[in-house]
């Protein structure tokens, strides 16, 4: 990711945020419109503005990008999905890895970013979270990665299934993590093989090492 | 025009249309210069011209056949209408510099039976026209041979063979003139090529849809019975041949103190045409061309391409490894328009035109059009600020409220969390 990338991505639909080097980091700041997905334009401009940054690391979308609200507009605590730092806890970074295909930094800032300020936006309006809120710390963790998984959010299936994608090519003599006892090339192995398409190791080893940190 | 149909602007593509349409060569100033061009051509056809047997067609090329033209920054200046003169002749009858010659001749006696007050100018490639002051617009004659089998046979040997076999593309190619090459004054057959034609051909191509549809609409709104094919292309404008005027004035504004080195006109109309999807808007033609128009510049080697679609071995950038200059000043510009016009579109109401967009396009024009469209601009009393402060928070509510229902058919990416 370059600051040169960066600025392209911004450079039309956030027109309200610089973006300069700091450092090993881009430093993203200024006022994050709020917009209809998909809307060029709309003749009462934009539905809200949100004081922010955002630090990048250049492996970004490796390194999950730290998006902080400066404006004093969120209150920072766990219910409004912000750290005491300001630090806004926006998605978990591998479920969005897992499931979105596109992982440029316009698709974060047009994806789970407008989700995360619509839903604060909504949430001062109504006091609910209009798509769903996920439990705090572990939990939160288990429930976003069975989701990414597809499958019932059980800790030990989740950790099974992790430590089969792990491995460059899933393991045809493991047991298959449906449960049925069969070894995986003789029941769902087909299916392992689309999922660790879709979850290649290395985000897999990444989901394993931070349920660790969390089980610590 | 009464009061009752007066243009109100409702939208950001509204104003945009307005401000557009300011920059178009005036009715008056088109319909004169058509007349121009035509008594020129009626003039090099007529039975005592030395070039009667030849055929002598003129015909417009350029933005003015695109539909491109953007008025100059001042009213000093003037509009420039491009025509190719075309004689039905081959390289065997004439040398570039006998060509050049023998049509520029029978322009002075134009000149001169018109009573002209300037003479015709020559130029390395044509032959310029200056009309009386109040004309506003001078034409670059370019003298020019049919070349369309030399030109396919060039494309094939460079492997395109499809363009060389599509004759809408190819089959209009133009031996022209260069008084500064050492072949001028030769009989030979290596002279340079152009193919204007080809070019409008394909960038007409990327928009057939659009300009059907306005076409369509036109015929609606003035109540004509003419169908779409019988509207000539020039009565209507895409969105975007609407973007590419903006986009170049924008460039004008910018670049008005170092003309020499601004992106030239057809690499922005090049690389827009490429990125332009058949938007239905201003707005949405901007946003495409915006984000995707530098992805259409090739890299080969290290050497920037932006190739003539009708003939990729034609380097548009050719002098950006010369003067790297140009190359920079092309992305420094790009960066500059995607801010400015981002500020308008994404981050204003539309009657809300950001200060940085007024600059880069000319405040008076721009104060032109928001007065022409929107009652408040005419009023000091009624600032768009206040219209801002009286808009509906109500408004807002209910566009969130669509806005997640959209995310939620679409299906969402992410939930927040607390990560402790």
């Amino acid at each position: 990711m370059t600051l040169e990338e960066v600025k392209a991505a911004i450079a039309f639909d956030q027109p309200k945020l610089r973006a300069a080097r700091d450092g090993p980091n881009i430093h993203v700041g200024g006022s994050y419109l709020l917009f209809e997905n998909g809307a060029v334009a709309k003749p009462a401009g934009p539905i809200s503005e949100f004081d922010i940054e955002i630090v990048l690391s250049n492996r970004f979308p490796r390194h999950e990008p730290k998006v902080f609200e400066v404006g004093g507009r969120i209150p920072r605590c766990a219910d409004r999905h912000v750290n005491p730092d300001g630090d806004c806890c926006v998605t978990v970074w591998e479920h969005w890895l897992a499931c979105a295909t596109d992982h440029s930094f316009a698709a974060f800032l047009n994806g789970p970013a407008n989700e995360f300020f619509l839903g604060q936006y909504w949430f001062e309006k109504t006091g609910k979270w209009p798509f769903g809120a996920r439990p705090h710390g572990q939990k939160g963790l288990e429930e976003a990665y069975a989701d990414a998984l597809g499958i019932p959010n059980r800790k030990n299936d989740i950790i099974y299934h992790l430590r089969l994608l792990s491995k460059d090519w899933p393991k045809g003599h493991w047991l298959c993590p449906c449960g049925s006892g069969k070894l995986l090339r003789h029941c769902h192995r087909d299916d392992l093989i689309a999922l660790h398409e879709r979850i290649p190791p290395r985000i897999a080893e990444r989901m394993l090492r931070r349920l660790k940190s969390y089980t610590r | 025009m009464t009061k009752h149909d007066r243009k109100i602007a409702r939208t950001h593509d509204d104003v945009f249309e307005e401000i557009a349409e300011a920059l178009d060569v005036p009715p008056s100033k088109f319909k004169e210069a058509i007349e121009r061009y035509e008594s020129l051509g009626t003039w090099l056809d007529r039975d005592e011209s030395t070039l009667s047997a030849y055929n002598p067609g003129i015909s417009p090329q350029g933005s003015f056949l695109l539909g491109t033209v953007t008025r100059p920054l001042t009213d000093t200046e003037e509009f420039d209408v491009d025509l190719v003169c075309l004689l039905k002749a081959s390289k065997t009858e004439f040398t570039q510099k006998s060509l050049k010659a023998a049509v520029g001749h029978e322009i002075a006696l134009y000149v001169r039976a018109h009573k002209m007050a300037k003479p015709a100018e020559e130029g390395r490639r044509c032959w310029t026209l200056h009309y009386a002051d109040g004309a506003q617009f001078h034409m670059d004659t370019l003298p020019a041979l049919p070349d369309e089998q030399r030109y396919q046979a060039m494309l094939k040997r460079y492997g395109y063979t499809d363009l060389a076999n599509d004759l809408a593309l190819s089959g209009q190619a133009i031996a022209i003139t260069d008084n500064t090459l050492p072949q001028y004054d030769e009989v030979t057959d290596d002279w340079p090529q152009s193919n204007p034609m080809g070019y409008a051909a394909w960038f007409r191509s990327r928009m057939t849809v659009q300009l059907a549809e306005r076409k369509r609409a036109f015929t609606k709104a003035q109540l004509v019975t003419a169908s779409v094919d019988e509207i000539p292309d020039y009565k209507v404008r895409t969105p975007l041949q609407r973007a590419i005027q903006l986009l170049k004035r924008h460039r004008d504004c910018i670049f008005v103190d170092d003309g020499a080195h601004k992106p030239i006109s057809i690499i922005i109309t090049t690389l827009s045409a490429h990125a332009y999807n058949e938007e239905l808007t201003i707005s949405a033609a901007l946003h495409s061309i915006l984000t995707r128009m530098d992805q259409y510049i090739e890299y080969r080697g290290d050497v920037a391409w932006v190739a003539n679609p009708v003939n990729p071995a034609e380097n548009f950038a050719d002098n950006w490894a010369e003067e790297p200059r140009k190359r920079q000043n092309f992305y420094d510009w790009l960066e500059q328009a995607r801010h400015d016009f981002g500020l308008y579109l994404r981050a204003s109401r539309f009657d809300a035109v950001p200060q940085e967009l007024i600059d880069s396009l000319g405040a008076e024009l721009v104060d032109r059009a928001l007065k022409a469209i929107i009652p408040a601009a005419a009023s000091p009393l009624a600032a768009p600020a206040i219209v801002k402060a009286a808009s509906n928070n109500d408004d807002d509510v209910r566009r969130a409220e669509a806005a997640i229902d959209e995310r939620r058919s679409a299906g969402t990416q992410s939930k927040p969390w607390a990560k402790s």
